[in-house]
Formats: structure tokens, sequence, C-alpha cells
């Protein structure tokens, strides 16, 4: 007991301090400015019982998941593809990796000139933004197989998919979680990024129309609230990269 | 918990040294060009004349790049990020290395650094753009924002990380704190540095092109942005095409000097 309190005091410590300095420097300066914590939570507390925010907050929870499980599922398995066959990886990786290190945001005018205002363009906005860490994570994983186990697979005379399902995949997992975690945040962007340009849903249109009010509390509540499941969401993928970490040698 | 679990950067993107071997040259080739026609034909039967496509892409890089407009955009962009960058950089490696080093600093900080991190940078915005207005101040200051918090991290980690018998040989000889900050532990610190920096590198791209969409400012993402609208795809896809070639000049640059000042660094993952 006396140590877990040692152990959270500096959190709590510093956590508090932030507050306090969050407090002074909004009573301090005007309101159109910055707006004190108390205040803040004031606004999120009204944002709450209206229900607001809770539609929005569902709204942004099925674009996230929607755009991220697509990701996963098109990402892995053509990540382990692509391990498999060396000729496809060799001929597509110069491109992977450029598409990896393009800011997708550019392509959100194109999306949005084609496909419009629906729900399938935001979806493809996040998933954009999410599948290339998972395919590039799970290529890595799958090129750390060794050869020797894909022989002894085959002098077994193992089928194909039994190979994919007792070697392959088992052992990419571990590496692919790491593209699972950056995923998460990408995807995260993403569907902020999505709901600010494209049709405004969501989160993303709680703290537009509070701005464009020139609501600043409401500005403040919305992006303490972001800021927090971008926390939490950090928490989870890093939980699971830990999980599977352990199976790697 | 060190503030390094939430840091991991990416693990590098491996840039693809040109083939010398016909072995990945026939490969690579072959792809690339079934992209480029697959992507043209599909265009061409399903949709409408102004989406861009390879052929009318290829047609419209040699106008738009003398546009002087386009030139502008370039540039203004560029110097933005060079300059959020270079702040962050700087201000950066100072938070990370009295971050790694002090544990007094560490505790006070590290909370909000990795909050900040975890965060989708594009939501501060419409704060920014609320305190500092409609301008190119926003664009920096979110620049400066997506950028700083990966070096905080990495550099706080490569500080952790330092040798500790560097230390007690420094401090045995009477060196005194700043300098072993900025003569040890910052140049034993360099490869988290580098991998921050290219993880920041990315997040400030994306920063100054949300930024544009978002406050209208001239600039490379309000060419992109203008053009589409407009239904010149095929001049704003030439944006797209610089911004990706930024990007990757990024990965290709951080290799390059990780290769040629610390060869004996290899990146773990």
């Amino acid at each position: 007991m006396h140590s877990t309190i040692r152990r959270h005091a500096p959190f709590w410590i510093s956590i508090l301090i932030g507050i306090a300095i969050w407090e002074i420097a909004g009573r301090s300066t005007s309101q159109a400015f910055m707006v004190p914590f108390s205040v803040t939570l004031k606004t999120l507390w009204q944002l709450m019982l209206s229900g607001e925010f809770i539609r929005q907050f569902l709204d942004s929870a099925q674009l996230f998941l929607t755009g991220f499980v697509l990701a996963l599922v098109v990402g892995m398995p053509l990540g382990m593809l692509l391990a498999r066959v060396p000729i496809l990886r060799i001929g597509i990786e110069p491109y992977l990796m450029i598409l990896y290190a393009t800011p997708m945001v550019a392509l959100i005018p194109f999306i949005l000139s084609m496909m419009g205002f629906g729900f399938a363009p935001k979806v493809l906005v996040v998933f954009l933004f999410a599948v290339f860490p998972v395919i590039y994570n799970t290529v890595e994983g799958a090129r750390s197989i060794k050869p020797e186990m894909i022989e002894v697979a085959h002098s077994f005379r193992s089928s194909e998919w039994a190979l994919w399902r007792d070697v392959m995949m088992p052992y990419t997992l571990p590496y692919a979680m790491t593209g699972v975690r950056q995923a998460i945040g990408r995807a995260l962007v993403g569907m902020i990024a999505a709901e600010f340009f494209l049709s405004s849903t969501g989160l993303g249109q709680l703290i537009m129309t509070a701005s464009q009010n020139f609501d600043t509390a409401g500005v403040f509540a919305s992006v303490l609230v972001i800021a927090l499941i971008g926390v939490c969401l950090m928490r989870v993928g890093l939980t699971i990269e830990r999980h599977f970490a352990r199976w790697r040698q | 918990m060190p503030s390094s679990d939430i840091a991991a950067a990416a693990p590098a993107a491996k840039p693809v040294v040109i083939a010398r071997k016909a072995g990945t040259f026939w490969p690579r080739f072959i792809v690339g060009a079934a992209i480029l026609l697959i992507w043209e034909f599909v265009v061409r039967a399903l949709a409408p004349p102004y989406v861009a496509k390879p052929s009318t892409v290829l047609m419209a890089i040699p106008h738009v790049i003398v546009d002087p407009k386009f030139l502008a955009a370039t540039g203004n962009t560029l110097a933005a990020v060079a300059e959020g960058l270079a702040v962050a950089l700087v201000a950066g490696t100072i938070i990370g290395l009295l971050m790694g080093r002090s544990q007094l600093v560490e505790r006070s900080i590290r909370h909000y650094v990795n909050g900040f991190f975890a965060m989708p940078m594009i939501v501060v915005l419409p704060l920014f753009s609320l305190w500092f207005g409609y301008s190119s101040a926003t664009r920096i200051a979110t620049i400066i924002f997506a950028a700083i918090f990966s070096i905080v991290v990495n550099v706080a980690d490569g500080a952790r990380s330092v040798p500790r018998e560097y230390l007690e040989v420094a401090r045995s000889f009477r060196s005194n704190r700043w300098s072993m900050l900025f003569t040890i532990v910052l140049p034993a610190s360099m490869p988290y540095l580098l991998a921050g920096f290219r993880l920041a590198a990315g997040r400030a791209l994306i920063g100054a092109v949300v930024a544009e969409f978002f406050l209208s400012i001239g600039g490379l993402g309000y060419y992109i942005l203008y053009n589409s609208r407009s239904y010149k795809h095929a001049e704003a896809f030439v944006g797209v095409l610089l911004l990706a070639a930024f990007g990757v000049c990024f990965e290709l640059l951080v290799f390059w000097v990780t290769k040629r000042f610390m060869p004996w660094y290899r990146r773990e993952r």
C-alpha cells in the first residue's frame, strides 16, 4: 500500500501542478483565449448530459474501427504474402516505402472530389493512414522467419495452409503488432482529418463547430477528450505489442 | 516506466538503393509499369475525365514545375517546414537531454510529453487558429507541435541509455554537468536523435499540409486543395508527387547520415 502511494505520487503531483497552472493561466487571460480547467470540465459535463458527446463519440468510433479493421484485414495477409513470395516483395517494396513516407493527408482533396461526402470516403482516409505501417511491419516480421523452419515444414509435407497457420502467422504476429500500434496512432489522425475536411461528423465536428462559434471552452473540452482518447489508445497498442513481444525469441 | 515505451520510433523504411543486379530491377520495373497501366486504364474506363491518371499527370509536369505559383507555394511550405523543424529540433533536443538526465524534469513533464505525443496533432489546429489567427504563424506552431515531441521522447531515451562508464570517466576528470550534457550525452544519443528527427520530419510535413488545408494559406497543401477543387486533378497531383518526394528525401537523408557518420549503429526495432 505504502509503496503504491510512493510509486504513483510523482504522477499525481505532476498532474495536479499541470492542472493548477492551466487554471491560473485560464483565469488570468481572456476567456476567448484560454479557459480554465474548471470551466473546461463544466463544458464537458454539459456536453455529456446533452447526449451530444456520446452521439459524436460513437460516430467517430464507428469510423475509426471500420477503417482500422479494414487496414488489418488487408495489411496483414498482404504483408505475409509479400514475405512468402520473394519476387513479389522485391517488386513492390520500393513503392510501399514511397507510400509509407507520403503524407496521406494530401490525398484528401482528391478523395473528396471523387467520392463526395459519404461514409465510404472517410473510411478510405482512415484506411490509407493505417494500412502502410501494418503491411510494412508484417513484411519485416515475416522475413525474420528462419528459412530452415519453412524447409522443415516442407520436408514434413506440410500443406501451404498448415505452413501459414503454424509457422508464418505465429512468427509474424509479434512484429505485425508494432505496425498495429503505429496504425492506431495514424488511424486516429486520419479519423480527425477525415472529419475535418470531408463531411463534418463525430468528434471532429464537435471541435469544428465550437471553433467556428468562437466557443473556446468547447474547443478545450473536445481537445482534452481527444487527447485522453489518444493516450488510452496508445496504452492499448503498447499493451498488445508487449503481450505479443513475449513470443519473440 | 520510462517514457521510451511510448516512443519506439518506427523502424526505418529501408531506402531502396537503385538496383544494380538485374534480379531486383526487373521485378520492380514490371510492378511499377503494372501499377501505372492499371491506374491509367481503370481511370479511363470508370472515372470522369478530370480524374488524374498517369498520362495526364505526366503531361502536366512540364508546365506545373515552371508555374511561378507552384514554385512559390513549394518554397512557402518548405520554408515553413524547415523553420518549424529547426525550432523543434533545438528545443526538443534540449528538453529531451534534460529529461533523460534529470529525474526531477523527467518526473514533472514525462506525462505531458507522452500525452501530447499520443494526441493526434491536428486537433490543436482549431485551438491554434484561435490563438494565432488564420495566418502562417498558426502553420509554424502546428509544425512545431507536430514535430517536437517525437524528438523529445527519442532524445530522452538516448540520454537515458548513455553508458555509465562514459559519465564516470568524465566525472573523474572533473567535467561539469553542462559540458557533460553537451559533449558526452548529446553525441552518445545522436542515433536516437536521428530516429526522432525522421519521425518528426514526416509529422512536420503532415502538419504543414493540414494547416494549409485548414487555414487556406498559400503553400503546397493549398495548391493541391485549390487545383483539385477546380477539377485540375493532374496539376494537383504533381503537388502530391512533390510531397512524396520530400518524404522520401527525409528518409534517405537520415539513412545516409546514420550510415555515413554512425556506421557502427544498427537501428534496432
